[in-house]
Protein backbone atom coordinates (compact mmCIF):
# COMPACT_ATOMS: atom_id res chain seq x y z
CA UNK A 1 0.00 0.00 0.00
CA UNK A 2 2.44 2.64 -1.18
CA UNK A 3 -0.43 5.09 -1.69
CA UNK A 4 -1.32 5.32 1.98
CA UNK A 5 2.13 4.89 3.51
CA UNK A 6 2.14 7.84 5.94
CA UNK A 7 5.87 8.49 5.85
CA UNK A 8 6.46 8.02 2.14
CA UNK A 9 5.89 11.77 1.73
CA UNK A 10 9.18 12.50 3.53
CA UNK A 11 11.43 10.45 1.25
CA UNK A 12 14.26 12.47 -0.27
CA UNK A 13 14.90 11.66 -3.91
CA UNK A 14 17.81 12.76 -6.05
CA UNK A 15 16.63 14.86 -8.96
CA UNK A 16 20.07 15.75 -10.34
CA UNK A 17 22.61 13.32 -8.84
CA UNK A 18 25.98 14.96 -8.11
CA UNK A 19 28.40 12.64 -6.31
CA UNK A 20 31.99 13.68 -5.61
CA UNK A 21 34.70 11.18 -4.73
CA UNK A 22 33.94 7.82 -3.15
CA UNK A 23 34.31 4.38 -4.64
CA UNK A 24 30.77 3.96 -5.92
CA UNK A 25 29.37 2.14 -2.87
CA UNK A 26 26.42 3.68 -1.09
CA UNK A 27 27.33 6.34 1.46
CA UNK A 28 30.91 6.92 0.29
CA UNK A 29 32.16 10.24 -1.01
CA UNK A 30 30.30 13.54 -0.93
CA UNK A 31 26.72 13.85 -2.08
CA UNK A 32 25.81 17.25 -3.50
CA UNK A 33 22.77 15.97 -5.38
CA UNK A 34 19.94 18.36 -6.13
CA UNK A 35 17.04 16.68 -4.32
CA UNK A 36 13.33 17.34 -4.02
CA UNK A 37 14.17 18.98 -0.69
CA UNK A 38 16.59 21.36 -2.41
CA UNK A 39 13.99 22.09 -5.06
CA UNK A 40 11.41 23.17 -2.49
CA UNK A 41 13.94 25.21 -0.52
CA UNK A 42 14.78 27.01 -3.76
CA UNK A 43 11.08 27.43 -4.56
CA UNK A 44 10.49 28.85 -1.06
CA UNK A 45 13.23 31.43 -1.51
CA UNK A 46 11.99 32.30 -5.01
CA UNK A 47 8.42 32.70 -3.73
CA UNK A 48 9.52 34.96 -0.85
CA UNK A 49 11.75 37.07 -3.09
CA UNK A 50 9.06 37.44 -5.74
CA UNK A 51 6.46 38.40 -3.14
CA UNK A 52 8.63 40.98 -1.39
CA UNK A 53 10.01 42.45 -4.62
CA UNK A 54 6.56 42.75 -6.20
CA UNK A 55 5.10 44.19 -3.00
CA UNK A 56 7.80 46.83 -2.76
CA UNK A 57 8.14 47.65 -6.49
CA UNK A 58 5.35 50.28 -6.75
CA UNK A 59 6.07 52.22 -3.54
CA UNK A 60 2.69 53.89 -3.83
CA UNK A 61 1.57 56.38 -1.18
CA UNK A 62 -1.82 54.65 -1.16
CA UNK A 63 -0.78 50.99 -1.09
CA UNK A 64 -2.32 48.33 -3.26
CA UNK A 65 -3.43 45.08 -1.66
CA UNK A 66 -0.13 43.42 -2.51
CA UNK A 67 1.94 46.28 -1.13
CA UNK A 68 -0.24 46.39 1.98
CA UNK A 69 0.28 42.68 2.67
CA UNK A 70 4.03 43.18 2.30
CA UNK A 71 3.93 46.13 4.68
CA UNK A 72 1.88 44.12 7.17
CA UNK A 73 4.47 41.34 7.10
CA UNK A 74 7.25 43.87 7.65
CA UNK A 75 5.43 45.61 10.52
CA UNK A 76 4.60 42.28 12.13
CA UNK A 77 8.21 41.08 12.26
CA UNK A 78 9.52 44.54 13.17
CA UNK A 79 7.14 44.90 16.13
CA UNK A 80 7.93 41.40 17.33
CA UNK A 81 11.68 41.99 17.21
CA UNK A 82 11.45 45.47 18.76
CA UNK A 83 9.32 44.27 21.66
CA UNK A 84 11.65 41.41 22.57
CA UNK A 85 15.14 42.69 21.68
CA UNK A 86 14.68 46.47 21.86
CA UNK A 87 15.66 49.08 19.29
CA UNK A 88 19.26 47.86 19.35
CA UNK A 89 18.08 44.44 18.26
CA UNK A 90 16.61 45.94 15.08
CA UNK A 91 19.96 45.49 13.33
CA UNK A 92 19.05 41.80 13.21
CA UNK A 93 15.82 42.56 11.40
CA UNK A 94 16.94 41.15 8.01
CA UNK A 95 18.04 37.94 9.74
CA UNK A 96 14.82 37.44 11.71
CA UNK A 97 12.66 38.45 8.74
CA UNK A 98 14.42 35.92 6.49
CA UNK A 99 14.08 33.16 9.08
CA UNK A 100 10.40 33.90 9.72
CA UNK A 101 9.40 34.09 6.07
CA UNK A 102 11.46 31.01 5.17
CA UNK A 103 9.87 28.86 7.88
CA UNK A 104 6.40 30.27 7.19
CA UNK A 105 6.56 29.77 3.43
CA UNK A 106 8.16 26.32 3.76
CA UNK A 107 5.42 25.24 6.19
CA UNK A 108 2.67 26.61 3.98
CA UNK A 109 4.21 25.06 0.86
CA UNK A 110 4.03 21.75 2.69
CA UNK A 111 0.26 22.13 2.97
CA UNK A 112 -0.16 21.99 -0.82
CA UNK A 113 -0.85 18.38 -1.94
CA UNK A 114 2.12 16.56 -3.51
CA UNK A 115 4.52 19.21 -2.26
CA UNK A 116 7.52 18.31 -0.15
CA UNK A 117 7.73 19.81 3.35
CA UNK A 118 11.23 21.10 3.92
CA UNK A 119 10.81 21.72 7.66
CA UNK A 120 9.72 18.12 8.31
CA UNK A 121 13.39 17.09 8.20
CA UNK A 122 15.26 17.69 11.43
CA UNK A 123 18.52 18.45 9.62
CA UNK A 124 16.92 21.57 8.11
CA UNK A 125 15.53 22.86 11.40
CA UNK A 126 18.77 22.05 13.24
CA UNK A 127 20.70 24.01 10.61
CA UNK A 128 18.40 27.01 11.19
CA UNK A 129 18.66 26.73 14.99
CA UNK A 130 22.46 26.35 14.93
CA UNK A 131 22.65 29.41 12.68
CA UNK A 132 20.65 31.37 15.26
CA UNK A 133 22.90 30.21 18.10
CA UNK A 134 26.04 30.98 16.07
CA UNK A 135 24.78 34.52 15.49
CA UNK A 136 23.91 34.93 19.20
CA UNK A 137 27.31 33.68 20.41
CA UNK A 138 29.26 35.44 17.68
CA UNK A 139 27.58 38.81 18.17
CA UNK A 140 27.62 38.42 21.97
CA UNK A 141 31.40 37.99 22.04
CA UNK A 142 31.93 40.64 19.35
CA UNK A 143 29.82 43.21 21.18
CA UNK A 144 30.63 42.46 24.84
CA UNK A 145 33.85 40.43 24.74
CA UNK A 146 34.19 38.14 27.74
CA UNK A 147 31.47 40.04 29.58
CA UNK A 148 29.12 37.97 27.43
CA UNK A 149 29.89 35.06 29.76
CA UNK A 150 27.96 36.96 32.46
CA UNK A 151 24.97 35.38 30.75
CA UNK A 152 25.80 32.22 32.68
CA UNK A 153 26.15 33.97 36.05
CA UNK A 154 22.79 35.26 37.27
CA UNK A 155 23.01 38.48 39.22
CA UNK A 156 22.61 38.32 43.01
CA UNK A 157 23.60 34.68 43.45
CA UNK A 158 25.98 33.97 46.38
CA UNK A 159 29.40 32.63 45.39
CA UNK A 160 29.13 29.21 47.01
CA UNK A 161 26.20 28.11 44.81
CA UNK A 162 27.88 29.23 41.59
CA UNK A 163 29.52 25.81 40.94
CA UNK A 164 26.01 24.36 40.71
CA UNK A 165 24.22 27.27 39.04
CA UNK A 166 26.74 27.91 36.25
CA UNK A 167 26.65 24.36 34.77
CA UNK A 168 22.85 24.43 34.94
CA UNK A 169 22.80 27.75 33.10
CA UNK A 170 25.22 26.40 30.49
CA UNK A 171 23.09 23.30 29.92
CA UNK A 172 20.02 25.52 29.73
CA UNK A 173 21.75 27.65 27.08
CA UNK A 174 22.93 24.63 25.10
CA UNK A 175 19.45 23.11 25.16
CA UNK A 176 18.01 26.10 23.29
CA UNK A 177 18.95 25.05 19.75
CA UNK A 178 17.71 21.53 20.52
CA UNK A 179 14.29 22.64 21.73
CA UNK A 180 14.06 25.27 18.97
CA UNK A 181 14.68 22.76 16.18
CA UNK A 182 12.87 19.75 17.70
CA UNK A 183 9.72 21.79 18.28
CA UNK A 184 9.42 22.95 14.67
CA UNK A 185 10.37 19.57 13.21
CA UNK A 186 8.13 17.63 15.61
CA UNK A 187 5.05 19.75 15.00
CA UNK A 188 5.33 19.61 11.23
CA UNK A 189 6.25 15.91 11.06
CA UNK A 190 3.51 14.81 13.48
CA UNK A 191 0.90 16.95 11.77
CA UNK A 192 1.68 15.63 8.30
CA UNK A 193 1.71 12.01 9.45
CA UNK A 194 -1.63 12.43 11.27
CA UNK A 195 -3.13 14.03 8.20
CA UNK A 196 -1.92 11.22 5.97
CA UNK A 197 -3.09 8.47 8.34
CA UNK A 198 -6.61 9.90 8.54
CA UNK A 199 -6.72 10.41 4.78
CA UNK A 200 -5.58 6.79 4.40
CA UNK A 201 -8.53 5.63 6.53
CA UNK A 202 -10.89 7.25 4.05
CA UNK A 203 -9.38 5.23 1.19
CA UNK A 204 -9.27 1.89 3.02
CA UNK A 205 -12.82 2.24 4.39
CA UNK A 206 -14.07 3.35 1.00
CA UNK A 207 -13.20 -0.06 -0.50
CA UNK A 208 -15.56 -1.87 1.92
CA UNK A 209 -18.82 -1.06 0.13
CA UNK A 210 -21.82 0.94 1.32
CA UNK A 211 -21.19 0.58 5.05
CA UNK A 212 -17.56 1.52 4.50
CA UNK A 213 -18.61 4.64 2.64
CA UNK A 214 -20.67 5.65 5.65
CA UNK A 215 -17.78 4.93 8.00
CA UNK A 216 -15.35 6.81 5.75
CA UNK A 217 -17.31 9.96 6.41
CA UNK A 218 -15.86 10.27 9.93
CA UNK A 219 -12.15 10.27 8.97
CA UNK A 220 -13.02 12.55 6.05
CA UNK A 221 -14.43 15.13 8.47
CA UNK A 222 -11.34 14.66 10.65
CA UNK A 223 -9.09 15.20 7.63
CA UNK A 224 -10.78 18.50 6.84
CA UNK A 225 -10.51 19.60 10.48
CA UNK A 226 -6.86 18.57 10.78
CA UNK A 227 -6.02 20.37 7.53
CA UNK A 228 -7.36 23.58 9.07
CA UNK A 229 -5.40 22.87 12.27
CA UNK A 230 -2.24 22.26 10.25
CA UNK A 231 -2.53 25.68 8.61
CA UNK A 232 -2.72 27.17 12.10
CA UNK A 233 0.27 25.11 13.27
CA UNK A 234 2.27 26.13 10.19
CA UNK A 235 1.79 29.82 10.98
CA UNK A 236 2.13 29.50 14.77
CA UNK A 237 5.35 27.49 14.58
CA UNK A 238 6.95 29.99 12.21
CA UNK A 239 5.90 32.71 14.65
CA UNK A 240 7.22 30.84 17.71
CA UNK A 241 10.52 30.20 15.93
CA UNK A 242 10.91 33.90 15.13
CA UNK A 243 9.86 35.06 18.62
CA UNK A 244 12.33 32.75 20.34
CA UNK A 245 15.04 33.83 17.89
CA UNK A 246 14.47 37.46 18.86
CA UNK A 247 14.50 36.54 22.57
CA UNK A 248 17.84 34.77 22.16
CA UNK A 249 19.17 37.74 20.19
CA UNK A 250 18.08 39.89 23.13
CA UNK A 251 20.50 37.84 25.28
CA UNK A 252 23.27 38.65 22.83
CA UNK A 253 22.46 42.37 22.91
CA UNK A 254 21.87 42.62 26.67
CA UNK A 255 23.68 39.64 28.29
CA UNK A 256 22.94 40.42 31.94
CA UNK A 257 19.50 39.35 33.07
CA UNK B 1 -19.89 55.62 4.22
CA UNK B 2 -20.14 59.34 3.36
CA UNK B 3 -17.85 60.48 0.60
CA UNK B 4 -16.00 63.68 1.53
CA UNK B 5 -16.69 65.47 -1.78
CA UNK B 6 -20.46 65.07 -1.28
CA UNK B 7 -20.49 67.31 1.77
CA UNK B 8 -18.10 69.86 0.31
CA UNK B 9 -19.65 73.32 -0.16
CA UNK B 10 -23.38 72.68 0.21
CA UNK B 11 -25.37 71.13 3.06
CA UNK B 12 -24.34 71.96 6.63
CA UNK B 13 -21.64 74.55 7.17
CA UNK B 14 -18.10 73.37 6.49
CA UNK B 15 -17.03 74.03 10.10
CA UNK B 16 -19.62 71.58 11.35
CA UNK B 17 -18.43 68.97 8.84
CA UNK B 18 -14.82 69.41 9.97
CA UNK B 19 -15.83 69.02 13.60
CA UNK B 20 -17.82 65.91 12.72
CA UNK B 21 -14.83 64.51 10.83
CA UNK B 22 -12.50 65.32 13.74
CA UNK B 23 -14.73 63.50 16.21
CA UNK B 24 -14.95 60.52 13.88
CA UNK B 25 -11.16 60.41 13.52
CA UNK B 26 -10.79 60.65 17.30
CA UNK B 27 -13.20 57.79 17.93
CA UNK B 28 -11.49 55.66 15.28
CA UNK B 29 -8.11 56.33 16.88
CA UNK B 30 -9.48 55.46 20.30
CA UNK B 31 -10.84 52.13 19.12
CA UNK B 32 -7.55 51.46 17.37
CA UNK B 33 -5.44 52.01 20.48
CA UNK B 34 -7.79 49.76 22.46
CA UNK B 35 -7.35 47.13 19.78
CA UNK B 36 -3.57 47.54 19.80
CA UNK B 37 -3.39 47.26 23.58
CA UNK B 38 -5.48 44.15 23.57
CA UNK B 39 -3.36 42.60 20.84
CA UNK B 40 -0.14 43.27 22.74
CA UNK B 41 -1.71 42.07 25.99
CA UNK B 42 -2.68 38.77 24.45
CA UNK B 43 0.89 37.59 24.78
CA UNK B 44 3.01 37.35 21.67
CA UNK B 45 4.81 34.11 22.37
CA UNK B 46 2.02 31.56 22.34
CA UNK B 47 -1.28 31.90 20.57
CA UNK B 48 -2.59 28.42 21.13
CA UNK B 49 -2.50 26.11 24.12
CA UNK B 50 -1.10 23.41 21.83
CA UNK B 51 1.92 25.56 21.04
CA UNK B 52 2.28 26.37 24.74
CA UNK B 53 2.31 22.71 25.70
CA UNK B 54 4.78 21.82 22.95
CA UNK B 55 7.03 24.64 24.08
CA UNK B 56 7.15 23.49 27.70
CA UNK B 57 7.62 19.86 26.73
CA UNK B 58 10.50 20.46 24.34
CA UNK B 59 12.22 22.91 26.72
CA UNK B 60 12.21 20.27 29.45
CA UNK B 61 13.27 17.37 27.22
CA UNK B 62 16.03 19.26 25.42
CA UNK B 63 17.82 20.19 28.66
CA UNK B 64 17.84 16.56 29.89
CA UNK B 65 19.11 15.29 26.54
CA UNK B 66 21.86 17.91 26.42
CA UNK B 67 22.84 17.18 30.02
CA UNK B 68 23.06 13.45 29.30
CA UNK B 69 25.14 13.98 26.15
CA UNK B 70 27.52 16.35 27.96
CA UNK B 71 27.95 13.85 30.80
CA UNK B 72 28.62 11.03 28.37
CA UNK B 73 31.23 13.13 26.54
CA UNK B 74 32.89 14.02 29.86
CA UNK B 75 33.02 10.30 30.72
CA UNK B 76 34.54 9.49 27.33
CA UNK B 77 37.17 12.18 27.71
CA UNK B 78 38.11 11.75 31.38
CA UNK B 79 37.36 8.01 31.86
CA UNK B 80 35.16 8.77 34.86
CA UNK B 81 32.29 6.50 33.87
CA UNK B 82 29.57 6.54 35.18
CA UNK B 83 29.89 9.65 37.35
CA UNK B 84 29.89 12.27 34.59
CA UNK B 85 26.73 10.88 33.05
CA UNK B 86 24.98 10.57 36.42
CA UNK B 87 25.85 14.06 37.63
CA UNK B 88 25.28 15.85 34.34
CA UNK B 89 22.01 13.99 33.85
CA UNK B 90 20.78 15.41 37.17
CA UNK B 91 22.13 18.84 36.17
CA UNK B 92 20.21 18.54 32.91
CA UNK B 93 17.11 17.76 34.92
CA UNK B 94 17.63 20.91 36.97
CA UNK B 95 18.25 22.93 33.80
CA UNK B 96 15.02 21.52 32.36
CA UNK B 97 13.10 22.75 35.40
CA UNK B 98 14.81 26.12 35.04
CA UNK B 99 13.83 26.27 31.35
CA UNK B 100 10.22 25.44 32.14
CA UNK B 101 9.96 28.01 34.94
CA UNK B 102 11.47 30.64 32.63
CA UNK B 103 9.12 29.76 29.77
CA UNK B 104 6.09 29.89 32.07
CA UNK B 105 7.26 33.17 33.63
CA UNK B 106 7.54 34.62 30.10
CA UNK B 107 4.03 33.43 29.27
CA UNK B 108 2.65 34.90 32.49
CA UNK B 109 4.42 38.20 31.88
CA UNK B 110 3.08 38.28 28.34
CA UNK B 111 -0.52 37.88 29.46
CA UNK B 112 -1.00 39.31 32.97
CA UNK B 113 -4.29 38.50 34.72
CA UNK B 114 -6.91 41.26 34.63
CA UNK B 115 -6.41 43.70 37.54
CA UNK B 116 -9.86 42.96 39.02
CA UNK B 117 -9.06 39.33 39.75
CA UNK B 118 -6.58 38.68 42.52
CA UNK B 119 -5.58 35.30 41.16
CA UNK B 120 -4.27 32.33 43.11
CA UNK B 121 -1.05 34.13 44.09
CA UNK B 122 -2.78 36.96 45.95
CA UNK B 123 -2.82 35.10 49.23
CA UNK B 124 0.83 34.08 48.90
CA UNK B 125 1.85 37.68 48.33
CA UNK B 126 0.00 38.75 51.46
CA UNK B 127 1.75 36.05 53.46
CA UNK B 128 5.15 37.09 52.13
CA UNK B 129 4.60 40.67 53.22
CA UNK B 130 4.38 39.69 56.89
Amino acid sequence: MAGTDPIHQFVIEDMIPIHLGGDGTAGSGLNFSFTNSSLFMALTVVAISTFVLLASSKRAMVPSRLQLSGELLYEFVANMLRSSAGTEGMKFFPFVFSLFTFVLFANLFGMIPYFFTVTSHIIVTVALAVLVMAVVIGYGFFRHGFKFLKLFVPAGVPGYVLPIVVPIEIISFLSRPVSLSVRLFGNILAGHITLKVFAGFVVSLGTLGALGWLGALLPLIMTVAITALEFLVAAVQAYVFAVLTSMYLNDAVHPSH
Amino acid sequence: MVKPQDTKGEGPSSGEVTRDLASRIASAQRSRTIEANRASGDGPADKTSLARGMRIGTEFMAAIVIGGILGYLIDLGLNTSPWGLLIMFMMGFAAGILNVTRAVAEMNAASPPPPASKGPDAEDDKRNEH
